[in-house]
């Protein structure tokens, strides 16, 4: 089948596999909603992700890194087959796709177009903050954010107190030097160093495993890590999660090579942070990139810099599972530059969508306040539950 | 008084006598620029560090690429064997030796707190693995070496040296109305030439005038036109590797107007452009800014600020004055203002106070003798990775704004932990014979606190010599200075 932009209805859900299979909303003790955002850095291909069915020119111009068997969605699309984790919220109806989407940036480098993707602008390094962060401040959030890594990311910057979590190399001291630090700290009303300290009294066990941080700090444990927090009433609201490496210019591969190995890392975020089920009932899990992948292979069978790509939606708080599109085609005059899938859907009105659902804001705000009243679409009522 | 010596440098050695006028003892080591402390072999200029850059990126792009295109496994293999080859763990490791040389083991440790601050100032990101070859060299070859110097020298060297040209794009800014922007292959290739604004906009924001000159957008066209040309040349045997010159083929022909100045077009545009930057009001205000945020305060007073001001005024942005000034200041509020250390200054006043610069960073003959084609692992790799782990790798900022100055930025949970772990890992980089000196925390204390009495007791509550460490190093004393 060739889908082309005139006949395709937005939103082709997947009714068959829906009865019967609600994911089971847990009577949660409090009202508390999860953001949790995982940037996939390098470009990730969404042809590759979510490839579309029956297109016999997109089949011949990725010969040799064409993904095998893929896991039909519906009609017109299918999810490459490593992705377990998220075939299971499918079928749970606790996954979507928005397909050919962008940030509005088409100068193909990572530098800035990773800026962007965390900032929500349009111009490189013009903002100093991020959409999250602009997001949580307008929500009046503060100390709820909490990043999976070491520096803050610019994702999250613009609202105060965020927390980190990547354990360090190593064992904390024992109680008693941290009882110590504590009172120094309490004598000399070091306020915000006596907030840590409370922080890192109560991580102390965790950290007495004998694990290897590097084992500590991959991405399964984080989100494991992450699920529980969430989980707390009192814990925080928003996550941040990165997973590198998506810039296959070579050796992208099919079933097995690079790209593979990088989506099934944010698999795996997502299929640990669905272990705590009461946070993931009242999560929106969503990725973000800075662009797609060209569609035609390159002479290293690897794949260059493109524009539009997929994004993916997890948790709970999604309505049902779809692959959400205004599909613009693969014939080369629909391609954007003759080269790129197109991208129909500005990613950041699914970014502001998920705010609004989340921190329960006026879509309108959002706009206004965080993507200074740019012309973006509510997609809320489409992808979330009120 | 004795902050003081935290504040512009990393605190005193057990043994180190105080000096006696520490004012002028600061203010001196800012008049010139001496020699580098580290001895060993590998001090490459910027330009003959690009060499192995150049092999790095070449030989990934082209011949790996092809030859590995249907084995990602034997690709990655060969990936890892050509970094090690081309030395991209070893030479970080190298250039943070050469840094931290100077902060712990030479008689101007003023000095290379100062040159710390232009390092992060002019920013290059971590991207095109600039980091691991080129970063390093920059810092000594384009900012050191200028510290003698009016800013003017600096900023412009720093804005047309070859890792700031490829980090901020003007490689890719190229005027449509250029020769080269005018050709039919453009055309027919759909590869329009078109303005790059990245590097003029962060030459002014981020470099010299701050969004306090009022710029507008129209003004950052302009310069980035102004800028139109200013590349290396790409081939097939160098990549990007050439030197930056000024391509008249792609340079935007017509007049350019900056903050309502004309500037012909042509090679000098540039230079007079910068000129006029560095001699903006904004400017001197904004570096002064930042110099005093950097050593004394978050939010600098327009008192604070003031002297130094006056000092570029009166000698035209020679950095020396400027320096002094910004040192005065800093003795003046000594008592009244403690900034909360960032990762780098911090674990360097530990190593420092400690007196362990016996061992750390690695000493010239391990560095040296390490050969290429070996990742580098133990003491070596251990330079990067320590900063990397605190948080603040000076060759690995993410964005050109480089690390924040702002307290607020660095106080987060992980990092406290940091600085927990490390004050523990500074202390086992004693030798033994230091680690049970019963009297070592007593010796430091006494040297690096005007109230030594206070910390001591704090100090003695502590059962072992490595738990007074973590606690001597994690006071308020310490983390503020």
């Amino acid at each position: 089948m060739k889908i082309s932009r005139r006949d395709f209805l937005k939103g082709t859900a997947t009714s068959l596999f829906l009865a019967g299979f609600n994911f089971p909303v847990l009577a949660s003790t409090s009202k508390k909603k999860n953001l949790i955002v995982i940037m996939l850095r390098g470009g990730m291909d969404g042809l590759c992700a979510v490839p579309v069915i029956g297109d016999k020119r997109f089949e011949k111009i990725r010969k040799g890194i064409l993904i095998e068997n893929p896991m039909k969605l519906d009609s017109d699309f299918a999810l490459h087959p490593k992705l377990k984790g998220f075939s299971e919220c499918w079928h749970d109806n606790t996954g979507a796709i928005v397909h050919a989407t962008s940030i509005p940036y088409t100068a193909r480098s990572h530098f800035e177009g990773q800026n962007l993707m965390e900032s929500g602008g349009r111009v490189p390094y013009q903002e100093k903050t991020g959409w999250l962060g602009r997001g949580m401040k307008l929500a009046n959030l503060k100390g709820e954010g909490l990043a999976l890594s070491l520096p803050m990311p610019l994702l999250l910057r613009g609202v105060p107190k965020n927390d980190n979590y990547y354990p360090a190399d190593g064992r904390l001291p024992r109680e008693e030097t941290l009882e110590l630090l504590k009172s120094v700290y309490a004598d000399s009303s070091e306020e915000e160093l006596l907030d840590m300290i409370n922080f890192i009294k109560k991580r102390k066990n965790e950290q007495m495993g004998t694990g290897h941080s590097y084992d500590k700090r991959n991405n399964k444990n984080l989100a494991w890590k992450a699920g529980q927090l969430l989980s707390n009433p009192n814990g925080p609201r928003v996550a941040v999660f990165e997973v590198n490496g998506f810039d296959t210019h070579a050796a992208q591969g099919g079933i097995d090579g690079t790209h593979t190995r990088c989506l099934v890392e944010m698999d795996t975020i997502i299929q640990n942070l669905k272990i705590s089920r009461t946070a993931y009932a009242n999560s929106i899990i969503l990725t973000v990139t800075e662009f797609g992948r060209t569609i035609k292979k390159n002479g290293g069978n690897g794949t260059e810099h493109g524009y539009g790509t997929a994004v993916f939606l997890a948790g709970g708080l999604v309505k049902k599972s779809q692959v959400h599109t205004d599909w613009p085609g693969l014939k080369r005059k629909e391609m954007y530059e003759g080269r790129d899938l197109n991208a129909t859907i500005d990613a950041r009105s699914v970014y502001a969508s998920a705010m609004s659902t989340v921190f329960d804001l006026d879509f309108k705000r959002i706009q206004k306040d965080v993507f200074w009243g740019e012309d973006l679409q509510n997609l809320s009522d489409k992808l979330f539950k009120a | 008084m004795k902050n003081f010596f935290r504040k512009v440098a990393f605190g005193l050695k057990p043994e180190e006598k105080a000096p006696s006028d520490p004012l002028t003892w600061a203010q001196k080591q800012v008049e010139t620029i001496p020699e580098l402390n580290w001895k060993g072999k590998h001090i490459y200029s910027e330009k003959e560090m690009r060499k192995y850059w150049i092999t790095q990126r070449v030989e990934e792009n082209t011949t790996l690429r092809k030859k590995y295109k249907n084995d990602p496994e034997g690709l990655r293999r060969a990936e890892h064997k050509l970094e090690a080859d081309t030395g991209k763990h070893l030479w970080p490791a190298n250039e943070l030796c050469i840094r931290h040389s100077e902060g712990l083991r030479s008689d101007h440790p003023v000095l290379a707190k100062l040159w710390y601050f232009w390092g992060n100032h002019f920013t290059i990101s971590d991207t095109q693995t600039l980091g691991s070859y080129s970063t390093g060299a920059y810092q000594r070859e384009f900012l050191r070496a200028n510290m003698d110097k009016n800013f003017e020298t600096m900023a412009t060297e720093a804005t047309l040296a070859w890792p700031m040209i490829m980090h901020l794009d003007n490689k890719d800014n190229i005027g449509p109305k250029s020769i080269s922007g005018r050709e039919e292959w453009r055309r027919r290739e759909k590869e329009p030439a078109t303005i790059n604004e990245n590097h003029a906009r962060e030459l002014m924001e981020l470099h010299t005038i701050s969004p306090d000159g009022g710029y507008t957008q129209e003004d950052v066209i302009e310069l980035a036109k102004i800028m139109t040309g200013w590349r290396p040349k790409w081939s097939k045997r160098k990549d990007h590797g050439s030197d930056v010159k000024f391509d008249s083929e792609r340079h935007e022909p017509g007049k350019k107007i900056v903050l309502g100045k004309e500037y012909k077009k042509g090679k000098k545009g540039i230079t007079l452009a910068i000129k006029d930057l560095v001699n903006h009001p904004s400017c001197r205000e904004f570096i002064a800014t930042k110099l005093c945020r950097y050593l004394i305060t978050d939010e600098p007073t327009p008192q604070m600020i003031a002297p130094v001001i006056k000092a570029w005024e009166k000698s035209d942005g020679f950095l020396p004055e400027v320096h002094k000034a910004a040192i005065k200041a800093a003795f003046e509020y000594n008592d009244k203002y403690r900034k909360f250390q960032n990762p780098e200054n911090w674990w360097l006043t530990t190593i420092n106070m400690s007196g362990s610069t016996y061992s750390y960073p690695a000493k010239e003959k391990l560095i040296d003798s390490h050969p290429l084609g070996i990742k580098p692992f133990g003491e070596i790799s251990d330079q990067a990775w320590f900063l990397e782990d605190l948080g603040c790798h000076p060759y690995r900022q993410k964005q050109p704004n480089g690390f924040s100055d702002f307290e607020k930025d660095w106080l987060s949970t992980e990092l406290i932990i940091r600085r927990i772990m490390f004050a523990k890992t500074a202390f086992h980089k004693y030798n033994v014979k230091d680690q049970i000196d019963e009297n070592i925390h007593e010796k430091i204390i006494l040297n690096n606190f005007d109230n030594p009495d206070k910390i001591l007791k704090i100090v003695s509550k502590a059962k072992t010599n490595e738990e007074k460490h973590i606690i001597l190093f994690n006071l308020p004393e310490v983390l503020k200075a």
